[in-house]
This record gives structure tokens, C-alpha cells and sequence, in this order.
């Protein structure tokens, strides 16, 4: 939902299937290969893919962006556990404004896995 | 032990970030709330294990992992409920269930308490030995434990709601916990660890360095080297690889 709302400021409408689909799909996010590819090598467990991966960043965009995109995945890899250890269900605000766009993305499948027995 | 650094690493890296790091790294060796500083770096330990147990390969190979029987390799002297907290919570996060939770809980080896100071413990090592692996550098020794006994400290306003865990609600962060996110809105993933407090404090301050500050989440206008753009589809690509809903 953020990624859509920092677009809609600038008045971008950013492609969301991105996120879901990763570089198959096209987001309209500036160097969204580069930055999708580094952050589907960081949650992979290939070493050569992540090395790969840092070095087209770094060649692109420089060492600063890479330090940023290193820091919000990794961020991330630690709200994505606190999220599911805890069970905590989506904001009531959130809920509501994000009832089209998750089933357009299909995000359900993930909430359906927490009541799994 | 020397100080947590990021001297050897190829690229510059922003203070505000080994500043973080550090702060994390000097908690982490302390006695919490539910767990002394030698079982915080033992936790922090099986956190990093984790990936290597078969038990654990298996599982996230299968179709369920909850079908998958079998003994986890640990490495330290935890409780058995204690490490498979760690173990599922470190490498198949997307697929944890209530039905799990509350058999983990039935079991009777650990509190609530003691479970959500678990979590705080693996997430702050996972973030930061995640964010190495993203620059190239080896992860960080872990620190030296420091000698202590938990506070057995429970926030008297946290209570159950519709999470498994219970939080401190919006507006009754008070009193000794008056500072964890202030005025306004907070969202369920800042109280999601209230339980023990200072993980909350923790969490904000790692995110601080890591992500956007608090007073600037809806600013999206607000960017480092990557613009917000940039950044909420490196956080959200990395979310949905790992299955998480929220």
C-alpha cells in the first residue's frame, strides 16, 4: 500500500504486480529490475545470485543505494517474522482501503495459510 | 571483543546504521525481560543455525510443514519449544499457524512473555546479519553475555486481542511506557512485540536507520540514495517472497 501511495503523490500509478509477480511483471518504479533482482537474491539462499545482484546495483545506482536497498530488505526480513510470529491481523484503516487491491494482487492466500490447521 | 564496525566493508555505510547495530548488539548481550543475556545470545545463536537444520529443509520443501516430524540440530541448551520457535519463525515465517502457536503455548516450556522476547532476539539478528549479507561483509560475532537476571517486567496495559500475543493497545502506552510511540496512530505491527517493551524500542530504533523514521512514514515525499518509490518496492517484493499478509 505504500508503494502505491509514494506514487500517488507524484502522481504516479505504479503497476503493484510487480510486487507479487517480480520481474515478470512492470512496476514503472525507476531501476525496478535492478532493485527487484537484489531483493529477491537477498530472501534466496544463492550466494552467486546475490553477489550478482550487488554488483549491477552498485555499478547503476552506486554504493550509497546499494547500503539503502540492503538496509530496507533486510527491514524487512525482520517485520515480515514479527508480523507472523504475532498473528496480528491487518489495521482496521488498512483493511478498508485495501479490500480491491488485495484481491487484485491475490494476497488472500496468505492469510488463509494462518488459520491452516 | 572489538566494536561492531563496518570498517572492512567495500562501500561506505552511514553511521546512523553501525550506530544501530551497535545498540542492538549491546542489548542483545543483556538480561531481558523473560531471558537472561547467555540464553538472549544462545537464542541469537539458534537463530543463525537455523537455516542449516535438515529438519527445517524439509519442512519448507513440503506441501505442509506441519506433517514433516522430526528433531531440529540445535546447537545450545534451549527449551525444545524454544527452538522450534526459532527454527519455524527463521525459515518458514509465511506459513505459521495459530493452531501452531497455541500448541506451543499448551506445551507449557514457555511463556507468552518469554516467546515474544524470542522473537524480538532472532528478528534483531536476522535483520542485522541480513543487511551484512546485502553488502558483502561476514556477519557480526555475536556479543559477550552479560551477567543479569530478567526483569520478569510485564506491561500491567497489555492485554489480548485479535493477535496471538498480547499488545499494549494504541492509546494505553503510559506511564512506564509512555515514550513507545507517542502520539498518534499505531500501527499493529509497532505493538505487535509490546509484550516487552523495549523490543518496541528496538524495533523503532533498527527501523530508524534501517527503513524511513515514525514522524515520516506518510511523508512520501521522503527519500536517502533510493527514492520512497524505490524503497517500499524493495520492502514489498521482499514481503511477498516471504508469503507475509500483513
Amino acid at each position: 500500500m505504500l508503494l502505491r501511495a509514494s506514487g500517488q503523490v507524484k502522481g504516479e500509478n505504479f503497476d503493484l504486480h510487480a510486487v507479487t509477480e517480480g520481474t515478470v511483471a512492470r512496476s514503472g518504479v525507476a531501476h525496478e529490475e535492478l532493485l527487484v533482482a537484489f531483493a529477491e537474491a537477498i530472501v534466496g539462499d544463492d550466494d552467486g545470485a546475490l553477489a550478482m545482484a550487488r554488483s549491477r546495483l552498485l555499478q547503476e545506482l552506486g554504493p550509497n543505494a546499494l547500503v539503502d536497498a540492503a538496509a530496507v530488505a533486510s527491514n524487512f526480513e525482520r517485520m515480515v517474522r514479527i508480523a507472523d510470529a504475532t498473528g496480528i491481523p491487518l489495521d482496521n484503516f488498512l483493511d478498508q482501503m485495501t479490500v480491491d487491491l488485495r484481491a487484485d494482487l491475490k494476497l488472500e492466500r496468505f492469510a488463509a495459510a494462518k488459520t491452516a490447521q | 571483543m572489538a566494536e561492531l564496525s563496518y570498517a572492512g566493508a567495500a562501500i561506505p555505510v552511514r553511521a546512523d546504521l553501525p550506530d544501530a547495530h551497535r545498540r542492538a548488539w549491546q542489548r542483545l548481550a543483556r538480561a531481558g525481560n523473560w531471558w537472561t543475556g547467555a540464553e538472549r545470545v544462545a537464542i541469537a545463536a539458534e537463530a543463525r543455525n537455523a537455516s542449516r537444520c535438515p529438519l527445517c529443509q524439509a519442512r519448507k520443501a513440503s506441501l505442509s510443514p506441519y506433517t514433516v516430524p522430526g528433531a531440529h540440530s540445535s546447537v545450545g541448551q534451549l527449551p525444545g519449544a524454544a527452538i522450534d520457535v526459532i527454527h519455524r519463525v527463521v525459515t518458514d515465517p509465511g506459513r505459521l499457524t495459530q493452531a501452531w502457536f497455541s500448541k506451543t503455548m499448551e506445551c507449557g516450556e514457555i511463556t507468552d512473555g518469554q516467546y515474544v522476547e524470542i522473537i524480538d532476539v532472532l528478528v534483531t539478528v536476522i535483520g542485522t546479519d541480513s543487511f551484512c549479507r546485502g553488502v558483502g561483509v561476514a556477519p557480526h560475532p555475536l556479543p559477550r553475555p552479560q551477567p543479569g537476571a530478567p526483569s520478569r517486567y510485564r506491561p500491567a496495559t497489555a492485554k489480548m486481542e485479535r493477535a496471538w500475543v498480547a499488545m499494549i493497545a494504541a492509546d494505553q502506552a503510559i506511564g512506564d511506557e509512555a515514550d513507545l510511540w507517542g502520539e498518534g496512530r499505531a500501527s499493529n505491527v509497532i505493538r505487535a512485540l509490546s509484550l516487552v517493551p523495549d523490543a518496541v524500542r528496538q524495533l523503532i530504533d533498527l527501523s530508524d536507520a534501517h527503513y524511513v523514521a515514525r514522524d515520516r512514514i506518510t511523508d512520501f515525499s521522503y527519500g536517502r540514495s533510493l527514492s520512497r518509490p524505490q524503497m517500499e518496492l524493495v520492502a514489498a517484493r521482499v514481503s511477498a517472497l516471504r508469503g507475509c499478509f500483513y
